[in-house]
């Protein structure tokens, strides 16, 4: 088991630089989502309404978490489903394991769920003789490994394929082979037999719809289709944040979510699931249960900045675009979220005192502000934490409103005009180059050439977005006509 | 411990958050903007062949392959000649009335075996279902557990074969969820092409957990020139 710890930051992000294998494979990793981002982004009409539209869902369903918390609820029970509650991670392995331990199950699969390393479930379930297989590629890799994910979307992005073919030889006894289709029908082979005979099926959710009570997991895989229809019994753990109003909003959310993550227009497979069977014979889990968690989510509500940091839908744009984790990945980080929004939520989640290090793992560059789908205002929030933290916080969100407002200011200041001003022209300046590159490239392949330094920055730029002259310079003309 | 105990403490919390949240919310609405959700923009109506077409491009961009008849007995014959080519021998099949009287008359050239058991579709070369709908937008099909029993029969065996009648196609998702929301059955399958993954070097790997082939025979009974559409139409 990796014994990285968010207090030991700044030492493990210094051996992650020396990693070459694993600086290639984040680079790889940027450029490869980044062109894929654009290029499916590009084929919704108002890719900017639309974000708006989904933030201004997420604000509204934020401000009335309560209401539309007990209405999913309410829809969900009245589909059949049986509904638990979990304050904190403990409360919830606790639940799982009185179910487990009611069902005499023992074998357990899984879809890869971040939640669930959030509260530790499988250390736990492990501790009580119970060892669930994960199912996703990435997370069996991981969890073969003994390792833990390095990103939210691919967990296993930190290994190379040589590695797991190692792994795969001495874990379950293939002949060694690089090829990556033979490695992925191994798994298929191996995972079959455990669905096969598994007992209880264990999943998250990306959204939880309050008017419906249905909630959705998204995969490419199939695996998390075979976990959710196969074992009698089905547990879904939901973060209480998941919730969205309306089912037509998931209009909104299933354009952004798969453009933004991976660079699909959606993938491969939606599970819309709402409660249990409906008749005797009919196919799927005879019971489904759901537990909402909040561990520490509601605290979060408590203030407008740091209440941002729930609508994240968890797409991993940020991570991605980052330059801070393509250069140092995601273990450095040393938390179960990493990248940007790991550094925002995890001193949320565990307690400032407890992850001092990482709202400074940030150079405030902006890019993943540019590419949330649902306009998060990371560089904002890494300020409001470095502020408590500078006060000798231990509640990021309880600041008298006098310090606030000076605050306020200050953040504004450095987050907008500074920052924003700069980023924008730098790579205004950059789009110049890159737009040159790209005429000559298409004539002799000279930005293949260029791809490997550049391509990472010029991958998460979205060439249209950046106007000639910013909203900024023209508000400001405009001002000045008025006057 | 119990969950009510728990459930109220998470209601309290929430509630007692947002009400330390209101003096904190005025002033961030100074500096922020609100969001204007813009509204929805309005929806073009598509032609049959216009709806046709759209799918075949996103449905082939994912990897899926589609085959355009104009009635059942072509479909029939359109999917006896997967079945040969894949030499499908066990063939699990879904309640769809649609699968039904389109495998009705191929019942001697496999086993056909609706509601398969386990064993079964574990071992089974083919699964067969319809839709009750298809994005064109997306090339997805959408399949409700209500109206045929689809979640394995889609999903275990190698290849998915799906008829889908014309009439079912939409050209986008928020018409599709429009005819879902009303009472969306207990389980609503989108499925988007063929099972994969990137998970090993984000290099793409086919079939990893679920089919690694989609085919939809398109039944389209109106006046269409199906020559059209079949040319460059590849195995
Ligand atoms: S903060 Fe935004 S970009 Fe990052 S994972 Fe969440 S939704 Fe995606």
């Amino acid at each position: 088991m990796n014994q990285l710890t968010t207090e030991n930051f700044d030492r493990n992000a210094r051996a992650a630089l020396g990693d070459a294998q694993l600086r290639g494979a984040l680079r790889n990793l940027a450029v490869t989502f980044g062109t894929r981002r654009k290029s499916a982004i590009a084929t919704v009409d108002d890719w900017e309404g639309l974000r708006d539209r989904a933030r201004a869902i997420k604000d509204e369903t934020l401000a009335r978490l309560d209401v539309y918390l007990a209405e999913f609820a309410e829809n969900a029970e009245k589909a059949g489903a049986r509904v638990h509650w979990a304050r904190d991670g403990r409360e919830a392995c606790d639940i799982f394991l009185r179910l487990l331990k009611e069902r005499e199950a023992t074998r357990v699969v899984k879809a890869k769920s971040m939640v669930s390393e959030e509260i530790h479930l499988n250390a736990v379930l492990e501790k009580a003789g119970i060892f669930p297989d994960e199912t996703d590629l990435g997370e069996w890799i991981i969890q073969l490994a003994g390792e833990t994910p390095s990103h939210i979307v691919v967990p296993a992005i930190h290994k190379t394929k040589a590695q797991i073919a190692d792994l795969f030889t001495e874990k379950v006894g293939i002949e060694k082979t690089d090829d990556v289709d033979a490695l992925t029908k191994t798994a298929r082979r191996v995972l079959r037999e455990r669905f096969a005979r598994a007992d209880v099926g264990i999943s998250g959710a990306n959204f939880a719809v309050a008017e419906t009570g249905t909630f959705l997991v998204l995969e490419n895989e199939g695996n998390i289709r075979l976990t959710t229809s196969l074992p009698k019994t089905h547990i879904a753990l939901i973060g209480i944040e998941k919730i969205i109003p309306k089912f037509a909003d998931l209009d909104v959310f299933l354009k952004l979510l798969p453009r933004s993550g991976t660079g699909q227009r959606l993938t491969t497979y939606q599970s819309l699931i709402t409660g249990t069977k409906r008749s005797a014979d009919g196919e799927g889990p005879d019971e489904l249960h759901i537990i909402l968690l909040d561990n520490g989510r509601s605290r979060m509500l408590a203030h407008p900045t740091t209440r941002q940091s729930l609508a994240c839908i968890r797409c991993g744009a940020c991570l991605n675009a980052c330059p801070v984790y393509q250069a140092i990945g995601g273990h450095a980080y040393g938390s179960v979220y990493p990248g940007p929004i790991g550094a925002v939520i995890t001193p949320q989640l565990v307690g400032i005192e407890k992850a001092k290090q990482l709202p400074y793992a940030s150079s405030l560059c902006g890019a993943c502000r540019e590419v949330c789908p649902v306009k998060i205002d990371i560089p904002e929030l890494l300020l409001h934490l470095r502020a408590a933290i500078a006060e000798g916080e231990k509640e990021p969100v309880r600041r008298r409103t006098s310090e606030k407002l000076a605050f306020k200011a200050y953040a504004f200041a450095w987050s907008r005009p500074v920052v924003y001003k700069l980023g924008t022209k730098i790579s205004r300046l950059l789009q110049k180059f890159v737009a040159k590159g790209d005429k000559i490239g298409k004539q002799n392949g000279l930005l293949a050439k260029l791809a490997p330094p550049l391509g990472a920055w010029t991958a998460w730029r979205d060439a249209p977005t950046v106007a000639p002259r910013s909203f900024r310079e023209i508000w400001k003309d405009e001002l000045e006509k008025k006057d | 411990m119990s969950t009510d105990e728990a459930k109220n403490a998470i209601f309290d919390s929430i509630r007692r958050n947002l009400a330390a949240s209101r003096p904190f919310d005025a002033v961030h609405c100074e500096s922020h903007e609100p969001a204007a959700p813009p509204p929805t923009p309005p929806r073009a109506a598509f032609s049959n062949e216009l709806l046709i077409e759209n799918f075949r491009d996103n449905f082939e961009f994912v990897g899926g392959k589609l085959r355009v008849v104009a009635d059942e007995p072509a479909a029939a014959a359109a999917l006896l000649a997967i079945i040969k080519e894949i030499k499908a021998e066990k063939i699990a099949v879904s309640d769809a009335p649609l699968v039904e009287s389109v495998t009705g008359s191929l019942k001697n050239e496999a086993e056909f075996v609706e509601n398969a058991p386990r064993e079964f579709l574990f071992e089974s070369d083919l699964g067969i279902t319809s839709a009750q709908w298809a994005i064109a937008e997306t090339g997805t099909l959408v399949l409700e557990s209500d109206a045929e029993r689809h979640r394995l029969t889609s999903l275990v065996p190698p290849v998915h074969i799906c008829l889908l009648e014309a009439k079912n196609l939409r050209q986008t998702l928020g018409e599709v969820l429009e005819l879902l929301q009303k009472n969306p059955s207990r389980a609503v399958t989108f499925i988007t092409g063929a099972s994969r993954t990137s998970d090993i070097e984000l290099t793409l790997a086919i079939g990893v957990h679920g089919p690694g082939e989609v085919y939809v025979i398109l039944i389209s009974d109106f006046g269409f020139r199906i020559s059209d559409l079949e040319a460059g139409d590849g195995p």
